[in-house]
């Protein structure tokens, strides 16, 4: 095998005249788990679409597993497995039917598939209901065959987009817990997220990914770092009395990059230089606002990296998908940090 | 591309199509629908044709504005014929008579929908008769039903001309008598006779025509509604990017779909066949083989149609509406229901550019006429012909829809 798992040169992909994913260029290495981690319409999806070559990227070039992608692509399918958000297995079949599809058309010989399917639903702890149809299963079940479902043909990279969206604390963390385990026996992970939770507690890097374009790439640490190293400090403020003017105003401050509006009383604000704390609060007083509280946390989470990478929270994402090249908020504050 | 390919691509193919047939097995509903759509198409269709002598106890006015002795005799000639008529034929009689007192009462009856015709026998019609001049009878129609309408004219003239026919044949016998010579007299009257052979045994019935064109048609729906329903359903629930993102060629899931698609239109083939046999009394002259040789070819010329739309749609529903637009002209135009050579010259010409016409045209020699593969050669080249051509159009359409 190749140093890298992935390697991405400029790879774009346009959509008409959206550009979903925009010359992405980065490398993954084997054996990590790497997690890109953006709102919807990001192009997360998109790249992992490419990457599994099941949508051709418009310009630029990757190499999976040391296979081009475009040349070799049934080589790169030989190497790779999917955990799509939309699960892939069939209702009206039982688990052991769905997994003995698929791995047929990996061309496994027939003793050691059935023995896969054994050890796999073993693995998620499922061989009681091997032979139930799918369609009497629960989210989270379905979702522990979606995971096994890639991990027959013994993949050298595992792509799982979205894998723990919708499912009970439960189901997620036990998921995690084969994602790891999954990690542990040599298998590239590429996880694709829009929850910080996930992508900080599986994630040896993560991209944060916007508007098809890298906003920020490192671990989890040092992303987080980020924030306490550059001028840029996330406050939390709530206001009892919030009004969207006075939102507006916040946001019009030159020291503020991004505000975003957590729920009817709190405001998670971005903003850059040592008097921006000050200038704050002077513009809500200015403004008749009611300060209830101001925090501003030194152990800053990836949530604040995100606001100050992106400068939107991952409550905007509603907008994001309406509107995939709506306007951005505030100035641009990734020159700042990077 | 070298063999090892090529098997595992067919091999592949044969998973798929498994796999789509153990969710057809286990899909209840749509395995009743299955069975049920072809006995109604052969229900409906074979009953709702307008076939000449369909209807019985046609409701008919009887205005006798004569009330003498010519006109009861005409009245209970009719009454005779209609009745035996019914006794050879039927159990119920062509027309049933009500009396009206005027040709308005009739008139008002028919506007009303209770009668749909009526016969009016004017005054001095015995005189007319018994003197030697034309016995005028006016029949009054209810146009706003053109079928009934034939149909009564139909019945009525035949009654007339059979009334004729007996008056008639009485008079050349009194001619004969007088004259002391021995006469057949419908040698004088209709020297004219047809005899109707068939080339096969048995009656007409509009069943057998209309039996071996719906079985191709069934087989044609089955494959241009099921590849977008198919493709699309997929799609839509992501399980096609589990195929697609693995080793396999996109072909083998294009074959195995289609595969499991024709089998299903078999079925459904067999399903009319056998409920024509049962239920309509429809007879087969020729060979079951070469039938459903022919069913399968009808299927294999309609895939690339189905590819080409579920191609260029994106998505279900756009695809199935594109399958109906072109389901439409192909059912009426195709020559399952009426005959093409009734059509005017125009539907005619549009009828040559459907694949369908070829098949049912086929397979109605062969079911019907007892045809051979050479006597249906033209019909086998026209439909291979189609099925090629749509089939290059349709693949690099279907790989390029597959990776947008």
């Amino acid at each position: 095998m190749t140093e890298n798992a992935i390697e991405l040169k400029n790879l774009t992909k346009k959509f008409g005249d959206f550009t979903a994913v925009d010359k992405l260029s980065l490398d993954i290495k084997e054996n990590e788990i790497f997690g890109f981690l953006g709102p919807n319409g990001a192009g997360k999806s998109t790249t992992i679409r490419m990457l599994c070559t099941l949508s051709t990227p418009t310009s630029g070039s990757a190499k999976v597993a040391g296979y081009d992608l475009i040349k070799d692509s049934a080589k790169v399918r030989e190497k790779i497995g999917l955990v799509a958000e939309k699960m892939i297995m069939y209702d009206k079949l039982t688990a052991a039917e769905n997994l003995r599809f698929f791995g047929k058309l990996y061309a496994i010989p027939k003793q050691k598939l059935e023995d896969k399917i054994d050890e796999l639903l073993e693995l998620v702890n499922m061989q009681e209901w091997k032979h139930t149809q799918i369609s009497k299963f629960s989210t989270g079940m379905k979702q522990r065959i979606n995971v096994i479902r890639a991990l027959l043909p013994e993949p050298e990279i595992i792509f799982m987009d979205e894998p723990t969206l919708g499912l009970d604390p439960q189901t997620t963390f036990s998921i995690r817990d084969i994602t790891r385990d999954i990690n542990k026996s040599d298998v590239t992970v590429i996880l694709t997220t829009h929850a910080m939770i996930e992508a900080e507690a599986l994630s040896d890097r993560i991209a944060i990914i916007d508007h098809g374009k890298i906003a920020a790439l490192d671990t989890p640490q040092n992303l987080k770092n980020l924030i306490a190293e550059s001028d840029t400090s996330v406050f939390g403020a709530k206001i009892t009395n919030l009004t969207p003017k006075l939102i507006g105003k916040i946001n019009s401050l030159d020291v503020v990059a991004a505000v975003a509006q957590q729920d009817d009383h709190n405001l998670k604000i971005s903003a850059n230089g040592t008097d921006a704390l000050n200038q704050i609060i002077d513009v809500i007083r200015l403004e008749g606002g009611n300060i209830a509280s101001i925090t501003n946390s030194n152990d800053s989470t990836l949530e604040d990296v995100f606001l100050a990478v992106t400068g939107k929270t991952i409550r905007d994402q509603a907008n994001e998908k309406a509107a995939p090249t709506h306007h951005r908020h505030g100035q641009a504050p990734k020159a700042r940090i990077r | 591309m070298i063999p090892m390919d090529i098997i595992k691509t067919l091999k592949d193919s044969y998973h798929v199509m498994i796999k789509d047939m153990i969710e057809l097995k286990r899909n209840r509903v749509e395995l009743v629908t299955l069975a049920i759509m072809p006995l109604l198409f052969l229900v409906i269709f074979g009953f709702i044709y307008p076939s000449g002598n369909s209807h019985d106890n046609i409701q008919m006015g009887l205005v006798n504005l004569d009330q003498g002795a010519g006109s009861n005799e005409f009245i209970a000639q009719m009454e005779t014929m209609n009745k035996q008529i019914e006794s050879t034929t039927k159990n119920s009689s062509y027309m049933s008579f009500n009396n009206y007192s005027s040709v308005d009462a009739a008139k008002t009856a028919i506007n009303q929908g209770k009668i749909h015709g009526a016969f009016v026998i004017p005054p001095g019609f015995s005189n007319n008769v018994t003197n030697g001049q034309p016995g005028n009878i006016i029949i009054y129609v209810d146009n706003s039903n053109p079928q009934v309408a034939a149909s009564i004219e139909q019945v009525s003239s035949g009654t007339v001309s059979g009334l004729n026919g007996v008056l008639a044949e009485n008079n050349v016998l009194k001619l004969g008598n007088a004259a002391n010579q021995q006469i057949n007299p419908q040698a004088v009257i209709a020297p004219y006779t047809p005899n109707i052979v068939t080339t096969i045994p048995g009656a007409n019935n509009y069943l057998n025509f209309l039996a071996p064109g719906l079985m191709i048609m069934i087989g044609m729906m089955a494959v241009m509604i099921g590849i977008p329903e198919a493709f699309s359903k997929e799609k839509e629930t992501g399980t096609f990017d589990g195929m697609l993102s693995a080793p396999i060629n996109h072909l083998s899931v294009l074959l195995g779909k289609t595969m499991a698609l024709s089998v299903r239109g078999l079925l459904q083939c067999i399903f009319v066949l056998a409920f024509a046999v049962l239920l309509f009394g429809v007879t087969i002259q020729g060979s079951l083989l070469l039938a459903f040789f022919m069913v399968i070819l009808g299927i294999f010329s309609f895939i690339g149609i189905g590819i080409m739309a579920v191609s260029l749609a994106g998505d279900q529903s756009t695809g199935t509406m594109i399958m109906n637009l072109l389901m439409f002209p192909f059912m009426f135009l195709g020559g399952i229901f009426f005959p093409i050579s009734q059509m005017p010259w125009i539907m005619q010409e549009i009828s040559k550019l459907i694949p369908l016409t070829y098949a049912a045209d086929a397979m109605r020699k062969i079911m019907l006429l007892n045809a051979n593969v050479a006597d249906v050669s033209t019909d086998i080249i026209i439909l291979l012909a189609f099925g090629i051509i749509t089939m290059a159009i349709a693949l690099p359409l279907f790989s390029r829809s597959m990776k947008q």
